[in-house]
């Protein structure tokens, strides 16, 4: 998959490049990140403008972003039916208030394997569409530029950069599932006791 | 949801994110190290008088036209030693022209190409100074 979107980027360039994040920011898995460093070095080595590309480039996963919050956002009317007058789902629509914006935003560079679910999330969970623009906006800034950038710096040693960030990036999705499974243990504990503390003794 | 339900929840929650993190954690370390070892090479850009000139950066899903820009080497040159033409070709990575020509052989293509890039590649030479007049 990527030698061959490496291949078509070389031959067709921005354009292709576009669509490819763009359907990444969809949910198709692309090796978004990989492609976006190798873009970087393609920049450095005179195949493709800099501006140009990043520009298209920033534009096209931003507008895929934006899609997949409008999908989630009009799946919106049937989840509430189901789940809206629940306490769980209160509890957490009102924490993606509060953190929905910084998810956007560390999802977009960091744990880019996150992106989709929480686009869809936040479509659902009514963040508003103005601070999903902001935060995506320059969450996908850094990706693109920053790690375009390193990729630009590095030119032909780009391999050896994209591993290391692809690989860090896993690793970060597996201390946030570690972190969510953990702090789910603990709060069934606390409710746990404070249940057992309810009960009258005889 | 039944106790039995959050217990396995949290147990399949729990052994993923350990197996992904100790998996990519340890990954990471290893690509870290080959990573310190490389800085960010000296300017190679269009414009700038630096030539490429390590073959082993070839990789399969370059096209010709690439390789022969990036190596500062006339891409009718690698097609003639290819003994292939270049129409309907420059799209081509040197896998599908492998495939394509040289179906028995394979990674024919990568290999001859390398050993046409070191016989071509022109290296510039430093410029001497002038020598001091006595």
């Amino acid at each position: 998959m990527s030698d061959f979107l490496l291949t078509q980027i070389i031959n067709y360039g921005a354009p292709f490049l576009g669509a490819v994040v763009f359907f990444g920011a969809l949910g198709i898995p692309f090796p978004g990140t990989l492609i976006v460093i190798a873009v970087g070095a393609f920049c450095k080595q005179g195949f493709l403008s800099w501006h140009t590309t990043g520009l298209i480039a920033w534009t096209c996963v931003v507008l895929g972003d934006c899609l997949s919050y409008a999908m989630g956002y009009y799946a919106r009317e049937p989840v509430l039916r189901r789940f809206g007058s629940s306490d769980k789902w209160i509890k957490a629509e009102t924490l993606f208030q509060r953190w929905g914006g910084m998810s956007v935003f560390l999802t977009r560079f960091l744990i880019t394997g996150m992106a989709v679910p929480v686009n869809l999330l936040a479509g659902t969970g009514n963040l508003s569409f103005r601070r999903f623009l902001a935060y995506d906006l320059s969450g996908e800034a850094i990706w693109i530029f920053g790690y375009g950038g390193l990729g630009y710096l590095f030119g032909t040693q780009w391999e050896t950069v994209s591993t290391f960030l692809n690989n860090v990036s896993g690793f970060l999705l597996g201390v946030v599932i570690l972190a969510i499974g953990i702090w789910l243990a603990l709060t069934i504990l606390r409710k746990n006791e404070e249940t057992k503390e309810q009960v009258p003794e005889l | 949801m039944t106790r039995a339900r959050q217990r396995a929840l949290i147990f399949a929650l729990i052994a993923t994110g350990l197996i992904l993190a100790g998996l990519f954690g340890l990954r990471s370390l290893n690509a870290y190290r080959e990573f310190r070892v490389h800085r960010p090479p000296p300017a190679f850009s269009a414009d700038s008088q630096t030539v490429e000139t390590d073959v082993g950066l070839i990789r399969d899903w370059m096209t010709i036209p690439f390789i022969a820009k990036m190596y500062r080497v006339p891409p009718p040159v690698l097609y003639k030693a290819l003994g292939i033409p270049s129409q309907g070709n420059r799209d081509k990575s040197l896998t599908q022209l492998n495939e394509e020509y040289f179906p028995k052989v394979p990674g024919f293509v990568e290999t001859t190409i390398k050993a046409i890039l070191l016989v071509n590649i022109e290296i510039p030479m430093p410029t001497l100074a002038p020598s001091p007049v006595p």
